[in-house]
């Protein structure tokens, strides 16, 4: 009798194209298997990149952008009531009526946009309550002006008891529930981000196992049916299915390093981009909002607390230890936010010491303007907070604002375009795996048709 | 291992290679200092071209004196500051003191900074006011009272107007914004304006303000109100403006744009001296505007002086104007100012 392999020739010959058929059906299988899987976790991923691209991070940025648009708008109001009914800062007056009324359309806006963000229903009762808290504060500055308009003309720093009653009240709305309810948005947003990222990572984890275990499979598939062809018919090398297998092991790598890449490059976007512009974000609304304590501190008629809220605030933008809360002691949720960007290492850290100096730049002239003011000479205090000569507060405050913007911007660039990279790494990835699989599913009957046919 | 990173590195090289972003056109700056003095009216734009300016160029300082143009072109012919703001041409006599100030030749002109001079109006119910010229001119000077007034609802029919009484506001101290608006008002409707130009108020009565945002203040709470005043002032006060009427019957808004084709109109003369057709404006043009020019002398202008002009006139300084609330010159006159500085020396 004649044996093959230790098995009977004529049993072999029967049972061959059974096994053959079945090899490469389960092969086939395999395929299809890795061609779905890999097929969903690209889309999957692609729309973790999309939900953290085009929904998570523009509303942080929203959010980020509320809180600078509020801090900004009492800035302008100060401006407004210091230069009061004085023929010198009309201009000063107009372009703060301006600057007023576009942070007041920045602040609709990013309230309108976080509200059809999607944003989940704690996020839009705080939305509905700023805005609501948002008309009340235009209403107090509203009255805060015409109280101001009713009296005989003003010298500028000079603001009528009335107005100061209403403006009073407005900043302490804005302090105390405007810029805290903005922080609590921040908050909610950044937590979305960070649970973007999380799933995004967790579907890179599932994804990449995918690829290594359903491509090992295919790839053991392969290679056995390879085997089992050369030992059972005695050839060498089949070329379709070394294709395939060559194929079958690219696309599970390249998959691999696609996720890999992609990650590595969102995560750096975060790290260096995201991250670090949403905090400088909050610096430069800080910025804002220290400087006008400046000018609160003339038109109160010198009222400490704005001089120790200066110095609070600087303490935050420079990463002041002072900055962060002693053991036991809370911090209002507008306090937490500076804190939040100071552990990041302030100014110095995240904007570079050209900023730093700049800030100490103003610091000067700030301690100088409270020491005029201080001395009774308004007029001379007033002058100096306006005006935009090198060392005047005004033209200082625009140097180191211009230090911030670039820095913010570059960064907000970095992210951009490593989203941009990512979602470029990312294209074609849905359909790439159906087209080099269905290659694979076309190579195998090539491969095994030629052997089933000498059993016609 | 290595295979990864090649992978990698090619698709970084094939992807991640972005086209560079436009660089924002760079400031030559200069080292040392510059001043100037004079009209109010350009005031916020040469203070943002400061700011920019100063910025951008850390070695550089520049002061300008909001003074008013007459005593800022006094202080200039009597050897203060590099150039001084003016909304009015210099006559005869001014023009050989400048020649003498300047030393080697007569002073230049430089249009840098235009805008639109709003009419504002407090009218109750009534948003979108259409006027005709010689209906602005029946208002201004009195001769139309009421709202509803023929004059005007010819000017807008199908919409019902108040029988609300006019009550004209205007600058009662002497300002470039008046002289622009009585030349236009002489040139748009000579027959119904017989009180000449200046810039002083011609007419007794109305409500007379001292500067353009107690002008602003007096129309938002006088019912029936309407004045005069920069577009910018009108902008950020949420005031209701007028369309007003060009000679192809159809009417404008006071946008920077529209502003902006009015200059674009205007007879340049070599020292670049605008002659505005106030009454020739159509097809969209906004004809009431304002423009400043700075006065240098054309041959002895320090560098720090050159370079900031320059910048001025260029199209980031045209575009810090416009977000001061002024309109960008037109670009056919903007590069032949800014050829005009660069010939300075």
């Amino acid at each position: 009798m004649d044996y093959r392999d230790g098995v009977p020739a004529t049993i072999t010959r029967r049972d061959t194209p059974i096994r053959l058929r079945l090899l490469a059906a389960l092969t086939a299988a395999a395929a299809v298997v890795l061609l779905l899987a890999l097929t969903l976790v690209m889309i999957s991923v692609q729309d973790r990149v999309r939900v953290i691209g085009r929904e998570a991070a523009p509303r942080a940025a929203t959010a980020a952008d509320l809180y600078f648009a509020l801090s900004d708008l009492d800035a302008q109001v100060t401006r407004i009531l210091l230069a009061g009914d004085s023929d010198e800062l009309a201009g000063s007056r107009v372009d703060a009526l301006g600057a007023y009324r576009d942070r007041g359309y920045q602040a609709d806006h990013d309230l309108q946009s976080f509200l059809s963000s999607g944003a989940g229903e704690a996020e839009q009762a705080t939305a509905l309550r700023l805005m609501d808290s948002l008309a009340v504060y235009r209403q107090r500055v509203g009255q805060a002006l015409a109280a101001q308009a009713t009296v005989a003309p003003t010298r500028a720093g000079a603001v009528a008891p009335d107005a100061l009653g209403y403006y009073t009240q407005a900043t302490d709305l804005l302090h105390l529930r405007l810029l805290p309810d903005a922080e609590q948005l921040r908050r909610h947003s950044q937590s979305r981000l960070d649970e973007a990222y999380a799933q995004k990572s967790a579907t890179e984890t599932t994804g990449v196992t995918v690829a290594v275990l359903l491509g090992g499979t295919l790839v053991v598939a392969l290679v056995h049916l390879q085997v089992w062809l050369t030992r059972r018919f005695r050839r060498t090398w089949n070329p379709a299915l070394v294709a395939a297998t060559a194929l079958g092991l690219l696309l599970p790598l390249a998959a691999t390093i696609v996720l890999q890449a992609q990650s590595r490059l969102l995560a750096d976007g975060r790290d260096r981009g995201l991250g670090p512009y949403l905090a400088l974000s909050e610096l430069r609304a800080l910025g804002y909002d220290a400087a006008a304590d400046t000018g609160r501190y003339l038109i109160s008629a010198k009222l400490g607390y704005y001089r120790d809220d200066f110095v609070a605030k600087s303490a935050c933008l420079t990463g002041d230890p002072a900055c962060r809360p002693a053991a036991g002691q809370s911090r209002s949720d507008h306090e937490t936010v500076t804190v939040a960007a100071s552990t990041r290492g302030g100014l110095p850290q995240l904007a570079g010491t050209g900023a730093t100096d700049r800030w100490a730049a103003y610091r000067t002239v700030h301690d100088r303007i409270l020491g005029l003011a201080d001395a009774g000479r308004t007029d001379e205090a007033v002058r100096q907070l306006t005006g935009i000569r090198r060392g005047d507060a005004a033209f200082d405050f625009a140097y180191f604002d211009a230090a911030v913007a670039a820095a913010t911007e570059a960064r907000e660039r970095d992210f951009d375009r490593a989203l941009r990279v990512a979602e470029l790494t990312l294209t074609g990835w849905s359909l790439l795996p159906g087209v080099i699989l269905t290659v694979v599913l076309a190579l195998i009957p090539l491969a095994v048709r030629p052997r089933l046919a000498e059993y016609r | 291992m290595r295979l990864r990173a090649a992978a990698v590195a090619t698709l970084l090289l094939v992807t991640g290679c972005d086209a560079p972003t436009e660089p924002e056109e760079p400031i030559a700056c200069a080292t040392g200092s510059a001043t100037g003095q004079g009209s109010s009216a350009q005031t916020n734009a040469v203070n943002a071209w400061i700011k920019a300016y100063q910025i951008a160029c850390p070695d550089s300082s520049i002061e300008y004196n909001s003074t008013g143009s007459g005593a800022g072109v006094r202080a200039f012919l009597s050897g203060t500051g590099d150039f001084a703001g003016t909304d009015t041409a210099l006559g005869a006599a001014d023009e050989q003191r400048a020649a003498a100030r300047c030393g080697t030749g007569p002073a230049m002109y430089l249009p840098l900074v235009i805008g639109p001079i709003a009419l504002a109006h407090n009218v109750a119910g009534i948003e979108d006011l259409r006027l005709s010229p010689p209906t602005i001119a029946k208002i201004f000077s009195g001769k139309v009272t009421a709202w509803n007034d023929k004059a005007i609802t010819g000017d807008n029919p199908g919409t019902a107007l108040p029988a609300t009484k006019i009550r004209v506001v205007h600058r009662s101290d002497g300002s470039g914004t008046t002289a622009n608006f009585l030349r236009y008002l002489t040139a748009a409707a000579p027959s119904d304006w017989p009180h000449g130009a200046g810039s002083e108020w011609p007419l007794p009565g109305g409500l007379g303000q001292r500067g353009s945002h107690r002008v602003t203040d007096a129309i938002a709470r006088t019912d029936g109100a309407i004045g005069y005043v920069e577009s910018s002032y009108a902008r950020v006060t949420d005031l209701a403006v007028v369309q007003v009427g060009t000679s192809d019957g159809s009417f404008a808004r006071p946008t920077g744009h529209d502003a902006a084709r009015t200059i674009a109109s205007a007879r340049v003369s070599d020292d670049l001296r605008l002659d505005i057709d106030h009454a020739a404006a159509a097809g969209g043009a906004y004809p009431i505007v304002q423009v400043t020019y700075e006065l240098v002398c054309r041959n002895t202008i320090p560098e720090t002086a050159r370079s900031f002009l320059i910048y001025a006139a260029s199209e980031a300084g045209q575009a810090a104007a416009e977000r001061a609330g002024y309109a960008a010159l037109p670009e056919t006159l903007r590069n032949r100012v800014a050829q005009a500085i660069a010939g300075l020396r």
